[in-house]
């Protein structure tokens, strides 16, 4: 922490906090964002390192995982940040070509 | 792509494809209900495998997830908008008689997969995770239990709420109704009434010798054939300089609080969720295969592939007959004793099921 300065009054407060052994216990992300209780590690591999036994069509498990928003790195997250990605496509395996990527607002 | 090149009915989506009939149809009277993509609540006839109603959920805005079904098999109370919205409604007519909007402007609040009934059906408990919304930062405050009448109508508020812990995602409440489980990292019992924590048991602090920390994943909260709730949990055993990965079927009967863990197999095929047969002789899973277990010999008993990856997994009230459903828009009838495939019924509108609970109503 040493190296860094702040440069505003949040990281100004913070570096205070730091030094004064105050920093509230980091919470997990429960629901920040809506967003997953997982920490899976990857959306491509399976258990045995390999593709087989991942959900077949990956299209079964999609919006399985967009709407509890499993893994909100690599599936819009419906639940908060993307409501509407799977609007008007409620078959995710005959919707596909309809459904867009996504990018974080500016 | 496997389920497209296997069924030719898939991609056209027909509102009905039954394959054979060649075998024992499910108990007389069995109803199924399952969610699906945008708002709908069907009700299937398990026997004849077609869909009795489909029902209009307002407000569900896309998502259709847990179903809860009342003691008197009437009413169904449905998980919707996002995790923000419990909806009660009546089977028969399709009636919304509750609604619960558990978010307010200011305060964002999802319910994980977790509601629960109380066996008189008068009260709803919800399991909340809030955030503030202030104008430059989201702030997490604490989970809780929040209480609601079941006929409190369309506007209901909580009437008690108490202290939860994190990272539960299902509820199970037991048919004494004086108390119900929230499970979690591991297991929480509390008390309906007061809200007391009355005991913790490990699930991920569990106490198997030569097992690593277990992981699973539940969020169908289903004990209707047997009264007990199932779920596969995979750990890692040690065995000499080696460790083996291991699959065991979880076992919480709600009514006697009996918890168990057994091993099965080494793990070789994922299951997404189980259910145990009336007579508990035998659990039944699902993922992209379906498997049979026995549950006295603590073996694999068979496995058959499935068309496709299915989420749910429940059973007709004599227990000869496996349902599956979740992820996409057909519901699979198969036999218990051979797993062998009786019939796919294709939902109206072919919309994914996704995360919606596949529940059965026993016939009378």
């Amino acid at each position: 922490m040493s190296e860094l300065k702040p440069t505003n009054h949040k990281a100004d407060l913070l570096l205070e906090a730091v030094a004064e052994g105050h920093v509230a216990e980091v919470l997990a992300m429960e629901n920040v964002a809506g967003c997953a209780t997982t920490f899976d590690p990857g959306w491509e591999v399976d258990p045995f390192g390999g593709v087989a036994s991942l959900c077949q069509p990956m299209e079964a498990d999609l919006y399985g995982c967009s709407d509890p928003c499993w893994w909100p790195a690599q599936v819009p997250d419906t639940m908060s940040t993307y409501p509407n990605w799977d609007a008007g496509k409620p078959s995710a395996a005959g919707d596909w070509r309809d459904l867009d990527s996504v990018f974080p607002k500016k | 792509m496997l389920s497209a090149r296997i069924g030719g009915a898939w991609a056209t989506c027909a509102a009905l494809a039954v394959f054979s009939f060649a075998t024992s149809r499910a108990a007389a009277g069995d109803l199924i209900v399952t969610g699906a993509k945008p708002d709908r609540l069907f009700i299937i006839d398990a026997p004849t495998r077609s869909v009795r109603s489909e029902i209009h959920i307002p407000g569900a805005n896309g998502m259709v997830s847990v179903i809860l079904i009342s003691p008197d098999q009437k009413l169904a109370y449905v998980l919707v908008d996002r995790m923000e919205r419990v909806v009660g409604i009546d089977l028969a007519t399709g009636a919304e008689f509750f609604r619960a909007d558990l978010s307010t402007p200011d305060e964002r609040i999802k319910s994980f997969f977790s509601l629960a009934l109380t066996p008189d059906g008068k009260e709803l408990i919800v399991y909340e995770l809030p955030t503030k919304l202030l104008s430059s930062e989201y702030v997490i405050e604490e989970p809780r239990f929040a209480v609601f009448r079941t006929d409190a109508g369309m506007l209901a508020k909580p009437v008690r709420s108490f202290p939860a812990p994190r990272r539960v995602h299902m509820l199970l409440m037991r048919p004494s109704g004086q108390s119900f489980y929230a499970v979690g990292f591991d297991l929480y019992e509390y008390d309906v009434k007061s809200g007391k924590l009355l005991g913790t048991r490990g699930i991920q602090k569990w106490a198997l010798a030569d097992h690593s920390q277990p992981d699973l994943l539940a969020f169908w909260p289903v004990t209707e054939p047997s009264g007990v709730w199932t779920s596969p949990v995979y750990s890692e055993l040690k065995k000499g300089s080696e460790s083996v990965p291991m699959t065991a079927l979880m076992s919480l009967d709600v009514k006697s609080g009996a918890l168990s863990f057994a091993d099965f197999e080494p793990l070789s095929a994922l299951i997404f969720s189980t259910v145990l047969s009336p007579d508990r002789t035998h659990a039944y899973g699902v993922y992209t295969s379906l498997s049979s277990i026995d549950v006295a010999g603590h073996r694999l008993e068979k496995r058959v592939p499935l068309d496709h990856t299915f989420y749910d997994i429940n059973l007709s009230s004599d227990g000869r007959e496996i349902f599956i459903g979740g992820t996409e828009c057909d519901v699979g009838f198969y036999d218990a004793k051979t797993l062998d495939k009786k019939a796919i019924l294709k939902l109206p509108g072919c919309a994914d099921q996704s995360v919606s609970t596949l529940r059965v109503i026993h016939g009378r």
